[in-house]
């Protein structure tokens, strides 16, 4: 039985608790944040301990599971490392292409694991696109175009406003197509982008990002933090045999509508797509399989820092306006 | 009066439908069709009979036979001589989309009009969309605010023949599918593209010809926009392709489905599913207009200048996937 605690009572973590008390091979120990009163509710309601300090947390336990803001991640995982712990870390991995080597440095020399939380590689319809286009089922692929987003993020003291601390979308959100996109279609060869997150306004942010593969296929990949209209995803796949779409908006098996009770607000639909197995679920099972079989998992930090440097490549294109070439030369 | 309308050329698909507005125009009392003249006989003969209209043996016999105006649809190389003889025959030029295949070509196209005292208009018809008159109407009113940002597609299938012969057509997806979403964005801004990046790929066709453009245009007014003008549409896609415009403002966004309004059709006798649109002519809205402005003498909606800027967006990606980084606008001359 693998003990787990958690940093960070943000949605996040409150997500990844539920996963951990429903398997067999993990107990949830206990939880600690910044805000301590944040942790002692969260806890309160998972019936596990609030702890006031990282280090009392980390005496308990044998898997951290980190869910706080990037810049953060490196002191956490380093500290999770040298006392042996094993280490889910949220995606980004970290701010820096530097954090990332200093932690995944500090794994390997402790022997520990750590997975950053790619999550998109366990939600369904990004898995199955993987497996259809390894299967040949739209050739080779030549066009990939991505889209996710919506309204711009809330969270605690607006720190995905922050671009020192978040990196906006490109680094904080569309990290998750990157990934899956060097998951599917191999290396990033290019990057090239523009993107609203220099322009100083208020809570909007927008980025368009272009990828030329190393396989010679071109990305697209959109990031929206500018849309009021609720968040979207959508993908498509297209190949010289074929294209795999998927548009969120439309893969919604319940929309339910419901009279206004006399407070405002009522009356619109909201859609659902309900699955037997959550896609953060798989996502912590492995994680916790892994460990227990002392076997690497699936997603390595390596892949985590490559999500990374892509991400960091498009952001400094939208900077500078230049085309960043990855893996060194110009 | 009726305007008296000849046809130059068939080798552009468009030209068929162009043909069914002007007959349409004429239903209406407000045009002629006089004729058609093409360089492929064949292929003009069978179009004249099947619009019950008369072949001319010769484009000269054509702008002879006391017409006002010409559609002019061969293939992208030829825009420039037709649109030549035309013009010092005196007649109105409506030439199809891109404009020219060089920034020479489509300089001479304006001047030579300009100096005949024709007007040239260049076949936009995206511009008459009623969905895209509804976006214009809210980027206008400023109910989206300031325009920020734009991510259009304009994508479609490898239409072969000449489209894939880049001597005939001046290259291959990114010069027949830049055109439209560009000229739209420049409507919508008022603000010419300054700066272009273009990745441009083979990959569906593995052809002689690029079939992939991702195109990233920069406008003077700081706006930034991608567009898609791939021939990335499979073989079995319901449709012909798509233009799509997403508008991000301070205030809200804005995503338009240009044929979004069909009915799908599941066809078990071909063993197809298709789209079937019926959403407004938006190819009426253009030729209606070009006869409406020959007519009164009022400058065309959509000019010479208009299609040059457009298709120099697409000289511009060429250069800048051959040089591997952005390249800067206007091209020199």
């Amino acid at each position: 039985m693998l003990r787990v605690g958690i940093v960070g009572v943000g949605t996040m973590g409150r997500t990844h608790a539920s996963a951990y008390t429903k398997l067999p091979n993990a107990r949830l120990i206990g939880f600690t944040d910044a805000i301590v009163d944040a942790a002692r509710r969260v806890a309160s309601q998972f019936g596990v301990q609030a702890f006031d300090s990282y280090e009392a947390l980390l005496e308990q336990v044998d898997i951290v599971d980190i869910c706080t803001p990037t810049p953060t991640h490196l002191e956490l995982v380093l500290k999770a490392a040298s006392a042996g712990k094993h280490i889910l870390c949220e995606k980004p991995l970290g701010r820096t292409l530097q954090q990332c080597e200093q932690m995944i440095e500090a794994a390997d020399r402790a022997g520990v694991t750590l997975m950053p939380a790619q999550v998109l590689r366990f939600f369904p319809e990004f898995k199955q696109a993987r497996d259809l286009v390894l299967a040949g089922a739209v050739g080779t692929p030549a066009a990939i175009r991505t889209r996710r987003g919506g309204p711009y993020p809330r969270a605690a003291n607006d720190w995905y406003a922050d671009f020192e601390q978040s990196g906006g979308p490109i680094l904080d959100m569309v990290i998750h197509d990157f990934d899956w996109l060097r998951w599917t279609f191999g290396e990033v060869e290019r990057v090239f982008a523009k993107a609203l997150t220099f322009k100083g306004l208020d809570h909007i942010d927008y980025a368009l990002i272009t990828l030329r593969l190393k396989s010679g296929a071109i990305a697209h990949v959109e990031a929206n933090w500018a849309d009021p209209g609720g968040f979207k995803v959508d993908f498509e796949i297209a190949g010289d045999a074929g294209m795999i779409a998927f548009d969120s908006r439309f893969a919604m098996p319940l929309t339910v509508a419901k009279q206004d009770a006399g407070g405002g607000g009522g009356g619109v639909a909201v859609p659902e797509s309900p699955l037997a197995e959550d896609p953060y679920m798989l996502e912590i099972k492995h994680f916790v399989d892994s460990v227990q079989a002392g076997q690497p998992p699936s997603i390595t930090a390596e892949d985590g820092m490559k999500a990374v440097e892509i991400a960091l490549a498009a952001i400094e294109s939208a900077r500078t306006g230049k085309v960043i070439r990855l893996g060194g030369g110009a | 009066m009726a305007v008296r309308i000849g046809m130059m050329s068939f080798a552009h698909m468009h030209a068929y439908s162009y043909i069914h507005c002007v007959k349409q125009l004429e239903a209406e009392g407000k045009a002629q069709l006089v004729g058609i003249a093409d360089d492929d006989p064949q292929r003009g003969q069978q179009v004249a009979q099947q619009y019950g209209t008369r072949f001319y043996n010769s484009y000269e016999a054509l702008l002879n036979a006391g017409i006002d105006a010409v559609i002019v649809c061969p293939e992208n190389i030829k825009h420039r001589p037709l649109t030549e003889m035309a013009a010092k025959a005196g007649k109105h030029v409506l030439c199809e989309k891109p404009l020219a295949t060089t920034k020479a070509d489509g300089r001479a196209m304006i001047e030579v009009c300009k100096a005949n005292g024709v007007q040239l208009m260049t076949a936009f018809p995206c511009r008459f969309s009623p969905s895209y008159i509804r976006l214009k109407q809210m980027v206008e009113s400023g109910e989206l605010g300031e325009v920020l940002a734009i991510r259009g597609t304009n994508r479609g299938r490898n239409p072969g023949g000449w489209f894939t012969v880049p001597e005939l057509s001046g290259g291959g997806a990114v010069i027949d599918h830049t055109v439209h979403v560009t000229d739209l964005c420049r409507d919508l801004l008022k603000s010419e593209v300054v700066e272009v990046y273009a990745e441009i790929g083979n990959g569906f066709c593995h052809g002689d010809f690029d079939d992939t453009g991702m195109l990233t245009l920069t406008f003077a007014n700081d706006v930034f926009a991608t567009l898609d003008s791939s021939w990335s549409r499979p073989k079995v896609f319901p449709t012909w392709g798509d233009v799509t415009l997403q508008v991000v403002g301070t205030k809200g966004l804005v995503y338009m489905d240009m044929f979004a309004q069909n009915s799908t059709l599941y066809d078990d006798r071909n063993m197809r599913i298709t789209l079937e649109h019926w959403g407004s002519s938006i190819d009426y809205g253009l030729v209606s207009a070009f006869v409406e402005s020959v007519a009164t003498g009022k400058p065309v909606p959509i000019t010479g200048e208009d299609g040059l800027a457009a298709a120099e967006v697409a000289f511009a990606a060429y250069e800048s996937a051959k040089r591997g980084e952005p390249v800067r606008l206007p091209l020199p001359e």
